[in-house]
């Protein structure tokens, strides 16, 4: 007996002596992070651009949570059921949820944001919840969600960036744009708002209420996160060497120095955590535009550029090349089974002879121009290594900048433009991202990030109607699929790369990656590795 | 920064009324004055450098012909190396040389045109004109000049000729100010009043008898704005308004930035030629002004 | 009387001034394509017509052009700047944000112009044709001629980075909570470089000025009086000579004050430093009329105050000189 009371202990001890080495997450520490550009408003729900998104996560929870393999957790919602029609899509709230004010969260919150704010100013929500008849709620925790026709795009976009529900006791009866809770947010997320100078920083704490515990003990982690503002590329890079910032994400720093941070002991770079957004680069092609009417003009195009290389030069190798506008890391709607159009510079000459545009006594066959994206020098490189490519095949391109609002409303409204250099994100289900590039519906209305391509084609359309509306998610897929067999047939725009964005870090921040939309999400689980390490670096 | 203008202007005495000095006498000066000399050979070498470039490297500056990230001197083919795009960084400072002297003469001679105009007319007529091409160059000058040539290339999109256009349209202010105060002195002068009694039309004084005694100021003040346009459009390409269809030292800067830490040559080297091409602008307006400065001459 | 009527002068000058810039920002902001509905509907990741015709009408982008200048014009006569749409603030609050910032920023470049200025001009004059002159002289030529955000770039690397002397960027150390003195520290020590900055080339200019002027003047007969008097050299220096050197100074301050501000632009944005260069720089860009507006009237207005205290301080130095 006394053999076995000794195993017994030796057992615990030993066991106890394990789990005592087990390294715990340690509270505390600031984390200085670099957000670029500065957000025009905090919250996600008016606004769908990167810097609110990547902000606003922190102070605001989602409906659901995404895991890394494109898995729901709950959030905000503790479960939920879609019926069998797809018609009905009920949510079963998490109870003792406070805002950040100390007011208790509830259905009538959802209920009131969905009408209120998804419906009427939410750019991709208003696609998705536009058949909504009615929002019930039957009590504090439930809501049901009745749709004339099922809408299962729904269920990609209920985390944070995409369901962010806004208090209705704050908002209700206000004018929603101008209210100034917009600016100074009161979620239930992990971190509170403390304050915001612009140009400068934006400043949160830590949540002491948050409803998120693990082992008992509620997250977040980190006692403070500062947003700071550096415009300057070059600064943001000398920031995160010197440790004056720990995390920066969406490609802070240019490619090239991304590569010299990631050699330095301290900083790492981290490629996770962008797949939910599904971001493809490509080419739209102005299908009004005489020249380009013939398809085999396009392939020309598509043919004339050599994508590895495009990929490697341009962009360092942060993208993969392209086949089609859904991303091959969505791997549910993805298909290769599509017309490819590998680099064949021969076959590009051909098809344009073929077309009749035959080069002229100087060499030329056309004159065009090419507008990018103007958000930086990658788009700006990415115009000129096409100017390059397509000059060998006899066609002269001339590059055009412009800033933001000169651009959009060339391409989406004036129509006043030959090519163009874009990305779209394409999110998790196409017809959220993807297809606004193909559908007819928005053509020259000046909307932007829209069918710049001018494409108009029935067969499509009916293709996006019919996956918008279909009450089955493996019919929905065979659409998709047939969608993109069909873009890339037409070709009125040429997917280039599947681009690669990253962060760079600190490498002694632990658990910043948790899902696939970690850039959308917030930082609850993040901590450091070694508290004193960081009080010390704080200049 | 075209307050510069002022600035060699107001350190140097005011121009004399004795007439223009002699062609023969004043060049010989200059070339006795050690930074008009040094100036003016480096300008020499610039120039060469521009007008050159067609047949030095012929081809589009802009093809991507070499590997990426070359640096200078480890390949006999590229003595400068290559940018982030693979393009001839030797072949780029040529050309560049050609459009970043393109846009700075043409945005000086616009700035000529309208500065000398303007200023003549001021001073001479006075009263109506005068009165409203102070108020104009009053505003232009409470107005930073950078961030309008900023807002202008901005509005109507940045091509070599709206870039240019945009600096000369900011900087002929400072200069009209300058011929104005210089046609002011002259104004009154026996000589203008003797051109007067004997008939001469206005157009005829302006330019016979006061345009030429004004040239010292305007002299020096075109090689000092030349340097600024140079400066200008090289900020300008640095905020990312340049023009992307042409290689000018500019852009190249510009575009150098983002991979200034791994590969500081593709910045550094366009802007030495810069530094390069604005000092010896400079010296040489300092020769000048030396050399024109009749108190000198004892 | 007199003050009344150069008074009443200036402010008719600022009037017309003020006036001037409201018509061109107007204008030269509507020849842009695109309008701040058109920013904000691109910023927002997309948006259907009717959201912009809504955002156009909050505006009142959909009224017709003079009546919104005249709106604006009034808004102007009640000193009332205007709303930004784009940053949802009121103009006056966010330019009084950043209006320290950059005073700071400008104060400093202008006072270390100034002093090294003048004092390494002075050195050179007094040392004409010798080492001392030589050297200056090229460091002048060779600061007046270098693009001012290469030297900021630089500037980063050498000092933040390699040496770690300095701070990269911003104004102050968010994550410390600095106060009171340290907090003084703190922006100093992050005012250093972008004050340097902006402030070489104008160095370089006030050198080769302050040089010149000073060999000019030295020579000047009431000096060569003063010396052959029995004078000694430092008080020929400061009672004379000196004296008579600021005066081109003091105007090439007045001349310079708006150059500054946009050479500001360039700094701030090396620099991150929270300025109203940058804001502009930004404003231009988001369509935002009312607020590059309201900067640029500010900036006008520093500039005209600026070069009444110029006039003012040169009458003082010139005792010949009247106001005009």
């Amino acid at each position: 007996m006394n053999n076995t009371v000794w195993k017994l202990l030796a057992a615990t001890a030993i066991t106890l002596a394990f789990s005592a080495n087990v390294p715990a997450q340690t509270r505390g520490g600031t984390l200085t992070a670099i957000i670029q550009p500065e957000p025009v408003i905090l919250t996600s729900a008016l606004n769908t651009a990167a810097p609110t998104g990547f902000f606003s996560a922190n102070v605001f929870d989602g409906l659901v949570e995404y895991d890394n393999d494109f898995k729901l957790r709950p959030a905000l919602a503790e479960s939920w059921d879609v019926s069998k029609d797809s018609k009905t899509l009920t949510f079963h709230l998490r109870k003792g949820v406070k805002w950040h004010d100390g007011k208790p969260f509830t259905s009538a919150d959802v209920k009131w944001t969905l009408e209120n704010v998804w419906k009427k100013f939410h750019p991709r929500n208003q696609i998705i919840y536009g058949t909504v008849t009615s929002v019930d709620t039957p009590d504090d925790y439930t809501v049901i969600i009745r749709f004339s026709e099922p809408s299962l795009a729904v269920l990609s976009s209920l985390n944070s960036n995409g369901a962010q529900v806004l208090p209705k006791h704050l908002y209700e009866g206000t004018d929603i744009l101008n209210n100034p809770y917009n600016n100074k947010p009161i979620g239930t997320g992990p971190f509170v708002f403390k304050e915001w100078s612009r140009g400068n920083y934006i400043t949160l704490e830590r949540n002491p209420n948050y409803w998120d515990k693990s082992k008992g003990v509620s997250k977040p982690y980190l006692d403070k996160i500062i947003f700071k503002v550096i415009p300057d590329a070059g600064s943001r890079a000398a920031a995160l060497e010197k440790g004056e910032a720990q995390y920066a994400p969406f490609s802070p720093v240019p490619l090239k120095d991304a590569e010299r941070l990631a050699k330095l002991p301290g900083l790492k770079l981290e490629t996770r955590g962008y797949d939910w957004i599904s971001p493809w680069l490509f080419l739209d092609v102005n299908v009004d535009r005489a020249y380009f009417k013939d398809v085999r003009v396009r392939q020309a195009l598509a043919y004339a550029i050599d994508l590895n290389a495009f990929n490697k030069v341009v962009w360092y190798g942060f993208g993969k090349p392209a086949v089609s506008p859904v991303v091959s890391t969505l791997k549910q709607f993805h298909t290769d089974d599509v017309p490819k159009y590998g680099y064949d510079p021969k076959k590009a000459e051909a098809l344009l002879d073929e077309a009749g545009l035959k080069r002229g006594a100087d060499g030329t066959r056309l004159r065009i121009n090419l507008d990018y994206l103007p958000y930086g020098d990658d788009y700006k490189r990415s115009g000129e290594y096409i100017k390059q490519a397509l000059k060998r095949i006899g066609i002269e391109v001339n590059v055009r900048a412009q800033d933001t609002p000169t651009y959009t409303k060339r391409i989406y409204g004036d129509r006043d433009y030959d090519l163009s250099v874009v990305w779209f994100a394409g999110f998790a289900d196409p017809l959220v991202g993807v297809t606004r590039a193909y559908w007819s519906d928005s053509i020259g209305k000046n909307i932007p990030w829209s069918n710049g391509s001018g494409y108009r084609s029935t067969e499509a359309d009916k293709l996006i109607e019919q996956a918008q509306s279909s009450a089955s998610q493996s019919e929905r897929v065979a659409l998709f699929k047939k969608l993109q067999q069909r873009v890339q047939t037409d070709l009125p725009s040429i997917p280039l790369l599947e681009l690669h964005f990253f962060t760079v870090q600190s490498t002694n921040l632990k658990d910043a990656v948790s899902g696939v939309d970690q850039i959308y999400s917030s930082l609850k689980n993040a901590w450091f590795d070694n508290t004193a390490k960081v009080a010390q670096a704080a200049p | 920064m075209s307050e510069l203008v002022s600035t060699l202007a107001l350190s140097k005495a005011p121009a004399s009324l004795i007439a223009a000095p002699t062609a023969r006498g004043w060049f010989g000066r200059l070339l006795r004055s050690p930074s008009a000399l040094v100036g003016g050979v480096l300008l020499l070498v610039v120039l060469a450098m521009a007008l050159s470039s067609p047949w030095l490297f012929p081809g589009d500056p802009l093809d991507m012909v070499a590997e990426p990230f070359l640096h200078p001197g480890v390949d006999a083919a590229h003595l400068l190396g290559s940018d982030m795009l693979g393009r001839d960084l030797l072949s780029g400072i040529f050309h560049g040389a050609r459009v970043s002297l393109l846009i700075a003469v043409v945005s000086t001679l616009l700035a000529l045109l309208l500065g000398v105009s303007g200023g003549l007319l001021a001073g001479y007529y006075g009263g109506l004109a005068d009165a409203v091409l102070m108020r104009v160059t009053e505003f232009f000058q409470t107005i930073p000049s950078f961030l309008f040539a900023l807002a202008i290339v901005a509005v109507v999109q940045p091509t070599l000729l709206t870039i240019a256009l945009a600096i000369g349209v900011t900087a002929w202010p400072s200069l009209a100010r300058l011929v104005r105060a210089e046609v002011l002195k002259l104004r009154h002068s026996e000589m203008v009043q003797a051109s007067a009694a004997l008939g001469a039309t206005d157009l005829r004084i302006m330019l016979r008898d006061i345009l030429p005694n004004t040239l010292t100021p305007i002299l020096v003040s075109t090689s000092l704005m030349v340097a600024t346009a140079i400066l200008t459009e090289s900020s300008l390409a640095f905020l990312g308004l340049g023009d992307p269809n042409a290689v000018s030292w500019g852009n190249m800067v510009g575009s150098g930035r983002e991979v200034i830490r791994t590969d500081w040559y593709i910045t550094t080297i366009p802007g030495i030629a810069i530094v390069v091409t604005v000092l010896a602008l400079n010296l040489l307006g300092d020769g000048l002004a030396d050399v024109l400065d009749p108190r000198d001459r004892k | 009387m007199k003050l009344n009527n150069i008074v009443f002068r200036r402010l008719l000058q600022l009037v017309s001034v003020a006036l001037g810039v409201a018509v061109i920002n107007f204008f030269l902001l509507r020849l842009a394509p695109g309008d701040a509905a058109q920013v904000l509907a691109g910023e927002a990741g997309a948006a259907t017509p009717e959201y912009m015709a809504a955002l156009r009408a909050q505006f009142g982008l959909d009224q017709p052009l003079l009546v919104q200048f005249g709106k604006y014009l009034l808004n102007l006569a009640h000193f009332n700047l205007g709303f930004s749409f784009r940053h949802g603030m009121p103009v006056a609050q966010l330019i009084g944000e950043r209006v320290p910032a950059t005073l700071l920023l400008m104060g400093a470049s202008i006072l270390f112009a100034v002093l090294a200025g003048a004092t390494l001009g002075a050195i050179a004059a007094y040392r004409v044709g010798k080492i001392a002159d030589v050297v200056i002289s090229t460091l002048a030529l060779l600061f007046f001629a270098t693009p001012l955000f290469w030297i900021g770039l630089m500037l980063v690397v050498v000092f933040s980075v390699w040496l770690d002397w300095l701070p990269v960027g911003g104004m102050f150390t968010i994550e410390a909570g600095y106060t009171g003195w340290a907090h003084i520290v703190d922006v100093a020590r992050h005012l250093v470089l972008p004050a340097v900055t902006l402030g070489l080339f104008y160095m370089a200019v006030y050198t080769r000025l302050m040089r010149a002027t000073m060999v000019e003047v030295r020579r000047q007969d009431f000096v060569r009086t003063a010396v052959a008097k029995g004078a000694r050299p430092p008080r020929v220096l400061f009672a004379h000579v000196l004296r008579n050197a600021l005066l081109p100074l003091v105007t090439m301050l007045g001349v310079q004050v708006s150059s500054i501000i946009g050479g500001a632009v360039l700094v701030e944005t090396v620099f991150s430093w929270p300025g109203l260069g940058r804001l502009a720089f930004e404003a231009l860009f988001q369509r935002d009329f009312n607020l590059l507006l309201g900067i640029l009237l500010c900036s006008s207005i520093v500039v005209i105050v600026v070069n009444w205290v110029v006039d003012f301080v040169y009458t003082r130095l010139d005792p010949r000189i009247r106001f005009a």
